[in-house]
């Protein structure tokens, strides 16, 4: 059984995964404390990450209902992601692991959201491509095999898709995070309303479509609900299309049938109908698989990489912008 | 019961390990001034160390104590999850001590002041007298360390990273800072383990002693 930590963000998360990638308890502290500040506060998410690291960790061996002694395995996240907030999760997954002698998994956070395909019961196996969708990451990647190379066919040039949807919401009214408010108030509107720009290059790049809706919120109406309405259809179609432009791409050139789906993003309803749409065998994972979890990073440990007692003792994290996948 | 002492509330990796039979032992990682703290990465291999020293195993570890600060925040988080982990694994009590009690507690027959550089130019600061709280920690700028100092009066000695970083100003205030190369400077771990034995044990929460500054800016714009 797999004890697996997970904190570079603002989600304190722990799980307990048995052998078989069967899901016993997967916990999820979220902390509504940064919406207040329009965004995620390093130095606050750290703080909050160890105020509730104890209870999240005791409420997964509840769930599961099994003992400190079933762990044979301990997996934390590593990185990318928020120095500080890593830390609390990693520390205190490392220490544990070391203090029992168990082998110990430092989990690359990317590798997690691919490796949450093959949790049971689907078990979504490689070949497969994967889109990473979320407020910190955008990236799609070629998976050859569990635990075995990831090639990156795009990444993104300035903001995260989860980025572009927030600083959206914000340029049309509506609270943080932005994400679900928008997509609410695009089911009223006209998706082809207005035009906006997917980006050109190969890469995903959402800084023009951000300053295209900015314009145009200056042109028309604003104070009209139907005209914010169509301006949020249409804003979120650019993103799904442009989502969508690189993954027909992805699957052309790599020759891949089948698609795997993760963070936040994946649960956009928009973006599941226009994926729907297309030939491939599609994975999607439940919503509580595509956020940040610690059920993803146990799925990653499970794959290999773990390090024997005590090999593992000096590791540290790494920061947002490092790692293999970055 | 064996006792587990961590500190990482400075850039120093301090870890004591006190036997139930008095044995006591420290092992420490300092870096260089200005170098990065290697918390992460030296805080377990020094334990192992010691636990290979002790004769004994994880297992036996029957309390963790560990400085909570203040201190930097990033240190004291390392130090606090890390024992969360290890308190985790067998079950063991997980206690607290006040970091600037710490590293005053060697320092015997006078007042002491123990200041902590507290970066952005501000410093931490607490006196002691023989255990005796003359000045709960708080959070100062420089120029007032020296007259908070008096609160263990005129003859009180000031140690720690802060006072050697602040030593002009605290001793132009009519404060002794002790030699450079002393050992009173450190946080020493062996008096985390005395601390917590001696009924000096807190809660093991961070002592951070400042909001975050998207708190107090966010506080600001309200007022
Ligand atoms: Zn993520």
């Amino acid at each position: 059984m797999i004890l697996a930590f997970e904190t570079s963000c603002d989600d304190t998360c722990a799980a307990l995964v048995g052998d078989d990638g069967t899901v016993l308890a997967n916990v999820i502290s979220s902390q509504e404390v940064h919406n207040r500040f329009g965004g995620v506060v390093p130095e606050i998410a750290a703080r909050h990450h160890l105020e509730l690291i104890d209870a999240v960790v005791a409420e997964a061996f509840a769930r599961a209902g099994v003992g400190i002694e079933q762990v044979s395995l301990v997996a934390a996240t590593r990185g990318p992601g928020l120095t500080g907030a890593l830390l609390v999760g990693f520390c205190a997954g490392k220490s544990f692991a070391a203090a029992r002698e168990l082998p110990f998994a430092a989990i690359d956070h990317l590798e997690g959201h691919i490796a949450a395909a093959y949790l049971a019961p689907a078990r979504f196996e490689p070949p497969f491509l994967a889109l990473i969708a979320s407020g910190g990451h955008t990236l799609l990647l070629d998976v050859s095999a569990r635990g075995g190379p990831v090639e990156v066919l795009a990444r993104t040039l300035d903001d995260a898709a989860g980025e572009a949807f927030d600083k959206g919401a914000r340029m049309l009214g509506l609270g943080y995070p932005g994400g679900p408010e928008l997509s609410r108030l695009a089911a009223d509107g006209d998706p082809r309303s207005y035009d906006f720009p997917t980006g050109r290059s190969e890469d995903f790049s959402f800084a023009g479509l951000k300053t295209a809706l900015l314009y145009k919120t200056r042109e028309v109406d604003a104070s009209d609900r139907q005209v914010r309405a169509n301006l949020a259809a249409a804003y979120q179609r650019a993103i799904v299309e442009a989502l969508l432009r690189r993954v027909l791409r992805g699957l052309e050139r790599s020759g891949r049938t089948r698609l795997a789906l993760g963070g936040g993003v994946a649960a956009n309803a928009a973006l599941r109908a226009r994926l729907g749409e297309l030939e491939v065998e599609l994975f999607l994972p439940p919503p509580e698989l595509c956020t940040d979890n610690a059920a993803m990073i146990a799925a990653a440990a499970l794959a290999g990489g773990a390090l024997s007692y005590p090999d593992y003792l000096g590791l540290d994290v790494y920061a947002t912008g490092e790692g293999p996948l970055r | 019961m064996n006792t587990l002492g961590l500190d990482t509330a400075t850039s120093s990796t301090a870890v004591a390990l006190a036997r139930a039979d008095g044995w006591l032992r420290e092992a420490r990682d300092d870096v260089a001034p200005g170098d990065r703290p290697a918390h992460t990465q030296r805080l377990l291999a020094l334990v192992v160390e010691l636990l290979e020293a002790a004769g004994i195993g994880w297992a036996q570890i029957g309390q963790v104590a560990v400085g909570v600060g203040p201190g930097g925040y990033t240190g004291l988080r390392i130090g606090l999850a890390s024992a969360h982990g290890i308190a985790l694994a067998h079950g063991a009590q997980l206690v607290g001590v006040g970091t600037l009690r710490a590293l005053a507690e060697p320092v015997a027959g006078r007042s002491v002041a123990g200041v902590l550089d507290a970066r952005r130019g501000e410093a931490f600061i607490a006196v002691y007298r023989e255990g005796e709280e003359l000045l709960s920690p708080r959070v100062c700028r420089p120029p007032e360390i020296a007259g908070l100092a008096l609160a263990g009066g005129p003859h009180t000695l000031a140690i720690g990273d802060g006072a050697l970083r602040f030593r002009e100003l605290i001793e132009l205030g009519g404060i002794a800072v002790a030699p450079a190369g002393s050992h009173l400077h450190a946080v020493s771990a062996g008096a985390i383990c005395r601390l917590a034995a001696g009924g000096h044990a807190v809660a093991a929460v961070p002592d951070y002693q400042r909001l975050a500054d998207a708190e107090l800016a966010l506080d600001a714009r309200a007022r």
